[in-house]
C-alpha cells in the first residue's frame, strides 16, 4: 500500500487473528502507543503518534502476558509498508505529554485528573479524598500548570472529543466529570495554545479522546470495585462496530461515605456516542454526555461541615462532521454544554456554553500544510439566591474568531510552524493571538523544539458579576506569553523529555483578602519560569520505571503553585500461571506549597506512595478475561494535605474486578 | 454451561477476597466529648479532627462516639452560657417583671444603651487549650472543663462558591 507522497516510511505490524489477550485490550481507532500512526479509519490524524512524541512509552499498557503460547493461538504477523509524508500534528512544536487511556484506568490515583498529574511533568492537581473533588467552596481537582491555573481554575482548558468543556458561569471544568472508562488517550499541551483552542488555553490544554472500536464486533468491559469508606466504583463500557455504524457508550458511578464527616458523595456519568460512516472518507459523530454529582464541602478538619452540600447536573452534546478528500480535510463541530448547579446556601444557577467551529486542513504544496478555521462561542447563564430571591444581573460573552496555522517542512527533519488567531469579543473587541515554533529531528528518535505563543482567557461571569466573595465588572482579559523549548528522545527502551519555559503573564485575575473585604482585580505583570523533565525505561526484563518532575519559580503568586513536584513509578511483572502479576509502586512529592499568595500559609510537603497489584487472567478458551486488582493508597499511612485543613485519607484500599467480554 | 458456572464462581471468589477491605476504616479512633463546663453552659457544633457532632450538649451530656481521623487536634465547639445571657437580658430590661434580687448585683446607674441591646443569644467559638492525639483502634473520652478553654479564632469565614 503506497501513498502518493514520498518521504517517511511507516511500517505497521498486524496480526492475522486476534488472540484473547488482544481482545482484552482491543484495538481502537488509535494504534498502540508503541506503534507509529497509520490508521486508515481516521486518516486525518488529528493528533498522530510518532516515536519522538513526548509520550511516555513506559506509561503504555504493560505487555500482554504470553498467553498465546498457553492457548495455542499463534498469530502470524503481516508486514504492511506505508510510504508517504507524515501529516503534521496540530501541536507539533509544543511540549505535549501523551498518556494512554489504559494507563489512566489502571492508575492507583483516585480520579482521572490525579492520574493525569501522576503521568505529566508539571501538571499539579489538588485532591481532598478518595476521588470526589466536588464543586464550589472547598472543592479540589484544580489544574495547575507552569504557574497558571488553580484559583480561579479557569486557565487550563479541557477539550473532550474536540469540544471545549467549561461551565458558562464559572468558566472552569468540573473535575468529577472526567472518567477514564472510555478514554483512548489524553494529551497535555503544556504552555497552552489559544491559537488553536481559543479562550482559557492559557497555561495548558488537556485533550481527551474517547475510544472507538476499530474492528467489526462488540466489546463489553465492566470494572467494579469496593473499598475503604464504603466506596463503590462501577464502570461499564460498551463499544460496538457494525457496518457503517460505531457505538461508544458507558456509564460510571462512584459512591463513597468519605474518610471523614461531610466528605462523602456520589458521581454518576453516562456517555453515548454513535458514529455513522456513510463513506470511508466521511464520518458523522453524535455524542452526549450526562453528569450528576452530589456531595458536600467537608470543611477543614478542625471545623468540619456536614451540611454544605452541592448538586450539579451537566449535559454536553455535540455533532462532528468530518470529511477528507485528496489532502483536504473538513471538520464541522457544533456543541452545547449546559448545567444546573444548586448549593446549600440557596445558590441556583443555569448556564450554557454553546459554540461551533469549522476547520479545514490542506496540503498546499509538498511540505506545506495549512489549517484554517472559523469559530464562534457564547457563554451565559442565570444566577439567583433561592433563599433571598435575589437575582444577579449577569451578562454573557460572545467570541467569534478566525484562525490559521501553517506548517512548513523545507526538508524532512525541520518543521516550522506559524499560527495566528483573531478573536472578536463582544466586550473586549479584537484580541490578536499568535504562535511561532520549530522542531528539528536531529537523529532518528531525537528531536529538539521551541515555541513562542501568546494565549488569553476572558473573565468569567462569576468574576465579573457574582459576589462570591466579590465581583468586578471592569475586569480585562488575561494574557500569557509563553516561550519554551526542549528535547524529546525515544531511544529504544529509554525515553527522555526535557523542557524549559518562561511564561510572562499580563492582567492575571486574582482574588485578594477575605469576605467581606475581598477584591478581585487584574494584576499588572508576573513571570514564571522553570524546567520540566521525564525519564523512563520500559521492558527491561520485568522492570519498567519512570520519573518526572518540575522545578519552577512562580514569583509572588504562590497560591497552590508548588515550586517543585516529583512523580516516580516502578513496575514489576511476573508470569504466574496463565496471567502476569503486575505490581507498581508510584508516588508523588510536592514541595514549596503555599495556601496563599506572597508565600503565606506554607503547607508541609506532600508525599505519599501507592501500590497497585493486578493479575489479568487471559482465559482465551472462553470468551472473557478477568482482571482482579488491589489498589493500596497512601501505603505508608502518612499525614498530608494539598489544601490547608483538608487532610487526605490515611492508608486505604480499593479492590475490584475487571471483566472483558 | 460449566464454563459459565466456573466464571461466576471465580468472580464471586475474587469479590469475596476484596470485601473485607471495606471495613478497614473501622479501625479509626473513636472519640466521645463530654460537657462539664457548668450547669448553665450549653455546647454545640463540637468537632475534633474531622469529626463533627450535630447534637447540643447540656451539662454532663456526652456526644455519641464518632470515628475521627488519626492525629492531633484540639476539640472545637460553640459555647453558650444561659445564666450569663439571662443576666444580660435583665440588665437590659428585656425580661419585663424580672429584676435583680440583690440590689448589689444591679448595675449602678441607668443600664440602658439601646444601641447595644440584643436579645439574640450569642454562641462563642471556643477550643481546648491542649491538643489530643488519637491513634488507630483507640477510644478517647475528652471532657470539656472551664479551666481548659480558650477562644477559637481559627474558624473559617464565609467564602462562597
Amino acid at each position: 500500500m503506497h501513498a502518493t507522497h514520498t518521504g517517511v516510511t511507516l511500517v505497521v505490524l498486524a496480526v492475522s487473528s486476534l488472540p484473547a489477550s488482544a481482545r482484552a485490550q482491543p484495538p481502537t481507532d488509535r494504534p498502540s502507543p508503541t506503534a507509529p500512526q497509520a490508521s486508515a479509519d481516521d486518516p486525518e490524524g488529528v493528533e498522530p503518534r510518532r516515536p519522538t512524541d513526548t509520550a511516555d512509552p513506559t506509561a503504555a499498557t504493560p505487555p500482554s502476558p504470553p498467553s498465546t503460547a498457553a492457548t495455542g493461538t499463534s498469530p502470524e504477523p503481516i508486514e504492511v509498508e506505508v510510504r508517504g509524508r507524515r501529516r503534521p500534528r496540530r501541536n507539533d512544536t509544543a511540549a505535549v505529554t501523551e498518556v494512554s487511556g489504559e494507563r489512566l484506568r489502571d492508575s492507583a490515583r483516585a480520579s482521572t485528573l490525579e492520574a493525569l498529574s501522576q503521568e505529566t511533568p508539571g501538571l499539579y492537581v489538588t485532591s481532598r479524598g478518595v476521588g470526589l473533588h466536588g464543586i464550589a467552596s472547598g472543592a479540589s481537582g484544580a489544574l495547575h500548570l507552569r504557574g497558571l491555573g488553580g484559583s480561579p481554575n479557569t486557565q487550563v482548558l479541557v477539550v473532550e472529543d474536540g469540544v471545549p468543556d467549561y461551565q458558562g458561569v464559572f468558566g472552569h471544568p468540573i473535575p468529577d466529570a472526567y472518567e477514564s472508562f472510555l478514554i483512548d488517550r489524553a494529551l497535555v499541551v503544556r504552555g497552552g495554545d489559544s491559537v488553536l483552542y481559543g479562550t482559557n488555553a492559557l497555561g495548558g490544554v488537556i485533550v481527551l479522546e474517547n475510544r472507538r472500536l476499530a474492528r467489526e464486533g462488540f466489546e463489553l468491559q465492566n470494572d467494579m470495585a469496593l473499598g475503604s469508606y464504603a466506596t463503590l466504583r462501577e464502570r461499564l463500557a460498551v463499544l460496538a462496530r457494525h457496518g457503517e455504524w460505531d457505538v461508544t457508550s458507558g456509564v460510571s458511578a462512584l459512591r463513597s461515605e468519605g474518610h471523614r464527616a461531610g466528605a462523602g458523595g456520589a458521581n454518576d456519568l453516562a456517555h453515548f456516542s454513535v458514529r455513522w460512516r456513510p463513506r470511508p472518507t466521511t464520518h458523522l459523530l453524535v455524542s452526549t454526555k450526562l453528569f450528576h454529582g452530589t456531595g458536600g464541602d467537608p470543611g477543614p478538619i478542625t471545623h468540619p461541615y456536614t451540611d454544605h452540600w452541592y448538586d450539579a447536573r451537566r449535559t454536553t452534546s455535540s455533532v462532528q462532521l468530518r470529511s477528507w478528500h485528496e489532502g483536504l480535510l473538513l471538520r464541522l463541530v457544533p456543541y452545547l454544554n449546559t448545567g444546573v448547579h444548586r448549593l446549600y446556601d440557596g445558590f441556583y444557577s443555569r448556564d450554557h456554553n454553546a459554540g461551533a467551529y469549522a476547520e479545514t486542513e490542506l496540503d498546499l504544496l509538498p511540505g506545506w500544510h495549512a489549517l484554517v478555521g472559523l469559530s464562534a462561542d457564547s457563554v451565559g447563564g442565570w444566577v439567583e439566591n433561592r433563599g433571598t430571591e435575589e437575582v444577579e444581573n449577569v451578562q454573557g460573552l460572545t467570541n467569534t474568531a478566525a484562525y490559521g496555522q501553517l506548517t512548513v517542512q523545507p526538508w524532512q527533519p525541520l518543521e516550522l510552524v506559524a499560527g495566528a488567531r483573531g478573536v472578536l469579543n463582544s466586550e473586549y473587541g479584537l484580541v490578536p493571538l499568535y504562535k511561532l515554533g520549530t522542531r528539528v529531528e536531529m537523529l532518528p528518535g531525537v528531536a529538539v523544539r521551541a515555541r513562542w505563543a501568546k494565549n488569553f482567557r476572558q473573565p468569567t461571569i462569576r468574576e465579573r458579576y457574582l459576589p462570591f466573595p466579590t465581583a468586578n465588572p471592569d475586569l480585562e482579559p488575561e494574557y500569557a506569553t509563553t516561550l519554551d523549548g526542549g528535547l524529546n528522545a525515544h531511544l529504544g527502551k529509554l525515553v527522555i523529555d526535557a523542557a524549559g519555559f518562561r511564561t510572562h503573564s499580563r492582567n492575571l485575575i486574582r482574588y485578594f483578602g477575605a469576605w467581606p473585604t475581598a477584591e478581585v482585580v487584574n494584576i499588572d505583570e508576573t513571570t514564571a519560569y522553570g524546567v520540566e523533565g521525564l525519564i523512563g525505561v520500559h521492558d527491561l526484563g520485568p522492570l519498567s520505571a519512570r520519573a518526572s518532575g518540575v522545578w519552577q519559580d512562580v514569583g509572588r503568586y504562590t497560591r497552590q503553585n508548588p515550586s517543585h513536584k516529583v512523580n516516580l513509578a516502578v513496575q514489576l511483572r511476573h508470569t504466574l500461571g496463565t496471567g502476569v502479576l503486575t505490581g507498581e509502586l508510584s508516588g508523588e512529592w510536592v514541595g514549596g506549597l503555599y495556601e496563599n499568595n506572597y508565600a503565606r500559609d506554607p503547607l508541609d510537603d506532600v508525599f505519599f506512595i501507592d501500590l497497585a497489584l493486578r493479575y489479568p487472567l487471559e482465559l482465551s478458551a472462553r470468551e472473557y478475561s478477568l482482571e482482579p486488582y488491589l489498589l493500596v493508597r497512601n501505603l505508608l499511612d502518612l499525614e498530608y494535605e494539598y489544601i490547608q485543613g483538608y487532610r487526605m485519607p490515611g492508608l486505604n484500599f480499593l479492590g475490584g474486578l475487571k471483566v472483558t467480554l | 454451561m460449566p464454563g459459565r458456572v466456573a466464571f461466576w464462581t471465580q468472580t464471586a471468589r475474587l469479590l469475596a477476597c476484596t470485601a473485607p477491605l471495606i471495613g478497614c476504616d473501622y479501625a479509626y479512633p473513636e472519640v466521645v466529648v463530654v460537657n462539664e463546663l457548668g450547669e448553665s453552659v450549653l455546647v454545640r457544633n463540637v468537632s475534633f479532627n474531622g469529626c463533627k457532632w450535630d447534637e447540643m450538649l447540656a451539662h454532663e451530656d456526652a456526644t455519641a462516639p464518632g470515628r475521627c481521623l488519626t492525629g492531633r487536634d484540639q476539640v472545637h465547639f460553640q459555647r453558650f452560657d444561659a445564666a450569663q445571657y439571662c443576666q444580660t437580658q435583665v440588665e437590659d430590661d428585656n425580661l419585663p417583671g424580672l429584676c435583680f434580687c440583690d440590689a448589689e448585683d444591679a448595675p449602678p446607674t441607668d443600664p440602658h444603651d439601646l444601641g447595644l441591646v440584643s436579645q439574640n443569644p450569642l454562641w462563642f467559638n471556643y477550643q481546648t487549650i491542649s491538643q489530643h492525639e488519637v491513634e488507630y483502634g483507640s477510644f478517647h473520652r475528652f471532657v470539656l472543663r472551664p479551666d481548659g478553654l480558650e477562644q477559637d479564632f481559627s474558624v473559617p469565614g464565609p467564602y462562597g462558591h
